[in-house]
């Protein structure tokens, strides 16, 4: 029996080749996306899929303007759905794009574009931006399909471009909301003890080493996002990190082991952790009772966090401290860069037409409405894509002029974020830029922990692991 | 009547040994019973340290020095457990992917081991041993193809994908012909002058019959519910077809807040609970069925 | 016989079975061996209408980097500590349980309990039992239980399981995990083995005033020989395809923080590649991986044959 067995198994295997060759797929060339001649059907009923992040006070919002949408198109049907992170969204699009069920409109990065578009999967925008094409709302009112030059000129240019950095010259992606990375502090703590608040790196060592002489047993910053945190570097040093053409991955270069092994020592010496290595975000070291070691006075997160990093209330009400909002320590004061998060919106490709369109006139109303704009920033710490909602009066003066340490810290977030928009920076987006991204937070991570023997070579080591990692993973 | 006799020699050793031998001999016995004793202490005290853990409050479980016993028992984490990690839902799902797959493959099983065992067609030992043969490919190889087809079929988030990939088990197929074949054929042409139909004769004659072995495959399958993680986690990790293990392992990690180890080890408690239970009623048949089968899950 | 003018109605009751075993086994093994040879066989390119050419590079790119190697040897070398220890243990604890009556029944039940747990979930108590609570970095305070009763004996903490943790100090909480996890089926198995062989054995071995050493190397192990091939095999196949019990302790990253991967096995890395879209050499791997368990229970044949007593 075994033997029969054995010769079945064998023959199996060497039958098996002869099929590799019978399969092969065939080419389906996604072209651009062209907008029908009869427009926008505005009876025949659609439903779209909408993946994103919103936790639920933002899904809230949303559905409070899904409401509106609708009562301008009623016959299309929003279904949203929160899918995790943003690594979350971005697996599983990836997966269901390999077999074509993908969702309508997604929440996107750039990174998450050029992963999809190797599928040839998102739609390319701009002849839905350009289309002049009339549609009925059930309002009596019309409106062209496209973006009007008043709506194109609302955009705040930078995050506008952002959608058109792929290369081509084509637009992929519109801006949603943007966030960036602030500097939280413990004003009560930082007044009390006369410590500086720091706009340098220098400085952020110094103020680590005063505060760890105050309390031993805290760690003075936490910054949560390992990646961010090297990528804001290379940007700051100018040295590189990827490039768009040519070799992609550059980032094995002396300065960046340099800083690399700068923080190590801060983190050996207990001045900083990060999400990953204290296994939660750092948000909760910063709101922790200062009694308990291991709390932080100093925070490095998303401005668009800001209600995590809300201390507790003590028995009277009353937040146990105050807390302080700053742009995040520079390598040179005077040309500060911070990261440009947040999230955009795509369209992926449907064999409907209708669909598209359907997508197209939500992800428009979504970007072009100042109402949801201003309302979606207040409830979430995110700064607005659009002149007219950044600007608005209400908006200003009953949200951002509130702004404080307590109640409310979104708008004190929002402030500093609008202040620093001039410094914001985006990194090239190709096939292996998330791969790139991944790759240097783990490669942070790695060698902060880094303990016996050779460090410096084990850091060297691990640089060039990393770079390996990421041409296996590109290639 | 061995034993008997084994019994008798004893007693003729026990006769001629000095009392030099029957020291050793006490000594051995001990020696036996303390390293049993001690291996048992061994693969007990995870599930005791989740015990006890699972009723601790934060502050006594981070405690430098642990105690042994609880000072004050907080039986509090385990409705937070089954509130924050959703356990409710997950069982739920666990149980209707468990049954239904369960009685679906039974059927499966049943039908395809009796046509192995009972009847006669061309190719049948042929078919028989290919079926052995894809027994010994690792099911890994499996997953990246099915994970794609499933997807074809839009099975994915559902309790099917959850359930119709693993209706079909070569080896519970190959251990139900076997115990079929030990029912004498007499009894089925029997059956058949009698006028009896196959579906008739399987359910009154052969099923009774091979009952333990199907009990076996039951608890195994159910198990095997139970403790899937791979397949599921691809393929329904995120809403409401998540099955225990993703959602244990997930739960309480992306949690705000400290990861409250005690409320996760009352999570542990309550998911291990069922098996333990299943275990107590029906030893005798998983320990019959398991060493049989090899496989875990 | 009887049945053969009947002969549709065993394929009827086949049918069911079969159809299933095309769509989810046989398809699949076709399908992978189609995948495994295409170049650089990504599902978002082929998505996207990518043709491939058909070459071997998928097994060699797989073969050549070095994430997979870490994965090779972190399997192998689970492998190689757990399933002879863990086999060896299990012989000890069933011979034992064997030449005892009282307690035999309890004892027998609290071994087996292990087997019928989520190795997920008592992963996580594991961890927890290592675990090490660092409020600042490098500065354990508070130290899990494990390392309370090093302590005790008056040793250093180790750092087990966190981030900054060693590479052995990993593997050992695994080898011991995965050895508590393997010990009931292999009580099992070898203890039904035990009290199948003919006491007759024995008595003849009493009579002649063998030594118990004696009687257990040349008569209790060859006479057990093919249960202990068999719990060798399962072994080593169960080893091979070593992946949640990592899980269940150091979560899906696969290594502590601060070194996620390091810990890697085999199928870790085919759900890996496929997570990446990187199907072709997901299937390079799993055909390579399925290559070695093909060869090491080929060779555990040929060995145990040769050393089989019946």
């Amino acid at each position: 029996m075994k033997k029969s067995l054995l010769a079945l198994f064998m023959a199996v295997i060497l039958c098996l080749p002869l099929f590799v060759l019978a399969g092969c797929g065939s080419t389906t060339a996604v072209k651009d996306f062209a907008v029908p001649e009869e427009g926008f059907d505005t009876e025949k009923e659609v439903t779209i899929t909408f993946y994103h992040t919103m936790g639920a006070n933002l899904r809230e919002v949303l559905d409070e303007y899904i409401v509106e949408f609708n009562k301008l198109y009623p016959n299309i049907t929003v279904e949203h759905k929160q899918v995790g992170s943003y690594d979350d969204v971005r697996d599983q699009i990836k997966t269901e794009i390999t077999v074509g069920n993908q969702p309508n409109i997604a929440y996107c990065y750039p990174d998450h574009v050029a992963l999809y578009n190797l599928a040839k999967a998102v739609v390319p925008l701009d002849s839905l931006i350009a289309s002049t094409a009339e549609v009925k709302r059930a309002d009596g009112t019309t409106e062209v399909l496209g973006l009007t030059d008043e709506q194109k000129a609302d955009f705040i240019k930078g995050y506008y471009d952002e959608g058109a950095q792929f290369g081509d010259g084509k637009m992929y992606s519109l801006p949603l909301s943007k966030s960036t990375e602030v500097l939280y502090y413990n004003k009560t703590f930082f007044e009390k003890n006369g410590l500086k608040v720091p706009t340098t790196w220098d400085e952020m060592e110094a103020v680590c080493k005063q505060i760890k002489e105050i309390d031993t047993d805290c760690v003075p910053l936490g910054y949560d996002s390992e990646a961010n945190w090297f990528i804001t570097m290379c940007e700051q040093y100018g040295s590189e990190y990827t490039s768009a053409t040519g070799d992609h991955f550059l980032f094995n270069n002396q300065k960046n082991i340099d800083f690399v092994s700068r923080f190590r020592d801060w983190y050996q010496k207990g001045y900083v952790t990060t999400e990953e290595l204290s296994g939660g975000y750092t948000s909760e070291l910063f709101t922790m009772d200062a009694s308990e070691k291991g709390n932080s006075y100093m925070c490095i997160g998303s401005s668009a966090g800001a209600s995590y990093q809300k201390p507790t209330k003590d028995a009277d009400g009353k937040y146990v401290f105050d807390v302080g909002i700053t742009t995040i320590p520079q390598v040179d004061a005077s040309n500060p860069k911070v990261i440009s998060q947040g999230p955009s919106l795509c369209i992926f490709n449907k064999e409907n037409s209708q669909e598209v369109m359907a997508s197209w006139l939500f992800v428009e109303y979504l970007t072009t409405t100042p109402e949801f704009q201003a309302d979606f920033s207040m409830k979430s710490g995110y700064v607005p894509v659009i002149k007219s909602a950044a600007e608005d009066p209400v908006y200003k003066s009953e949200f951002l002029e509130l702004a404080d340490g307590g109640d409310y810290i979104q708008a004190l977030s929002v402030k500093v974020g609008l202040e620093q928009e001039a410094a914001y920076y985006t990194s090239p987006a190709f096939n292996g830029s998330s791969v790139a991204r991944d790759q240097v937070g783990l490669l942070m991570q790695k060698c902060f922990t880094l303990r016996d023997g050779d460090v410096a070579a084990a850091i060297k080591k691990a640089f060039e692991d990393a770079i390996a990692e990421c041409e296996y993973q590109a290639g | 009547m061995s034993e008997l006799q084994n019994k008798t020699m004893q007693e003729k050793d026990l006769k001629k040994v000095s009392t030099h031998q029957k020291v050793g001999k006490i000594l051995v016995k001990v020696l036996l019973y303390t390293f049993l004793m001690v291996m048992a202490l061994i693969v007990i005290f995870p599930f005791y340290f989740m015990l006890i853990s699972s009723v601790k409050t934060l502050p006594e479980y981070n405690r430098a020095v642990p105690t042994l016993w609880p000072e004050f028992i907080r039986l509090r984490n385990y409705v937070d457990a089954f509130n924050t990690g959703n356990l409710g839902q997950l069982f739920i799902n666990t149980m209707i992917v468990g049954i239904v797959s369960t009685i679906l493959s039974l059927v499966i099983t049943v039908l395809s081991a009796f046509a192995f065992a009972r009847l006669e067609f061309k190719g049948k030992n042929a078919l028989f041993a290919a079926l052995l043969g894809t027994m010994m490919i690792p099911g890994e190889l499996f997953t990246i193809t099915n994970y794609v087809t499933v997807t074809r079929f839009g099975w994915l988030e559902s309790y099917t994908v959850l359930i119709v990939p693993f209706l079909v088990s070569v080896f519970y197929i190959y251990l139900l012909r076997q115990n079929f074949m030990q029912i004498p054929n007499e009894l089925y042409l029997a059956a058949k002058v009698d006028g009896m139909s196959d579906i008739k004769y399987l359910w009154k004659v052969m099923i009774p019959l091979a009952l333990p072995t199907l009990i076996s495959i039951t608890i195994l399958k159910m198990m095997g519910a139970w403790n899937s993680y791979v397949w599921p986690r691809l393929v329904a990790n995120e809403g409401e077809y998540q099955l225990i293990t993703n959602g244990l392992r997930n739960a309480f990690t992306d949690a705000e807040g400290n990861t409250d180890i005690p409320v996760q080890m009352a999570a542990v408690a309550i998911v291990s609970a069922p098996l333990f239970l299943v275990f107590i009623f029906l030893r005798k048949y998983i320990m019959k069925g398991v060493s049989r089968s090899g496989i875990k899950g | 016989m009887v049945e053969s003018k009947h002969k549709w109605k065993a394929w009827l009751y086949l049918a069911p079975a079969i159809i299933l075993l095309i769509i989810f086994t046989v398809w699949p093994i076709i399908n992978t061996v189609r995948m495994a040879f295409l170049e650089g066989y990504d599902s978002m390119d082929a998505a996207g209408g990518m043709q491939y050419s058909v070459s071997i590079e998928n097994f060699t790119k797989v073969l050549q980097y070095k994430g997979f190697l870490t994965c090779l040897k972190n399997t192998m070398l689970l492998c190689v500590l757990t399933v002879p220890l863990s086999t060896i243990l299990a012989l000890l604890i069933a011979v034992c349980l064997n030449a005892i009556k009282p307690l035999q029944r309890l004892l027998q039940t609290i071994f087996f309990l292990p087997y019928v747990t989520n190795s997920i979930a008592i992963g996580m108590v594991f961890a927890a039992m290592f675990n090490m609570v660092m409020p600042t970095p490098n500065d354990p305070t508070s130290v899990g239980i494990i390392n309370n009763v090093i302590e005790f004996f008056g040793g250093e903490p180790i750092n087990w399981i966190n981030a900054g943790s060693s590479y052995w100090a990993n593997i050992t909480v695994m080898v011991i995990y995965i050895v508590w996890n393997a010990l009931p089926f292999k009580i099992l198995v070898l203890l039904g083995g035990l009290q199948s062989i003919n006491k007759q054995y024995y008595d003849a071995a009493k009579v002649d005033g063998t030594s118990r050493r004696r009687v257990f190397t040349r008569i209790t192990v060859p006479l057990l020989s093919p249960m202990l091939t068999y719990v060798v095999i399962t072994g080593f196949i169960g080893g091979f395809k070593e992946y949640s019990s990592i899980v269940g302790i150091f979560g899906e990253d696969m290594g502590p923080a601060g070194n996620s991967g390091s810990l890697n096995t085999m199928v870790g890395f085919i759900y890996e590649a496929l997570q990446n879209s990187k199907v072709g050499r997901a299937s390079a791997a799993a055909l390579i991986l399925f290559g070695i368990i093909f060869v090491v229970t080929m060779l555990n044949m040929y060995v145990s044959k040769k050393k089989t007593h019946y």
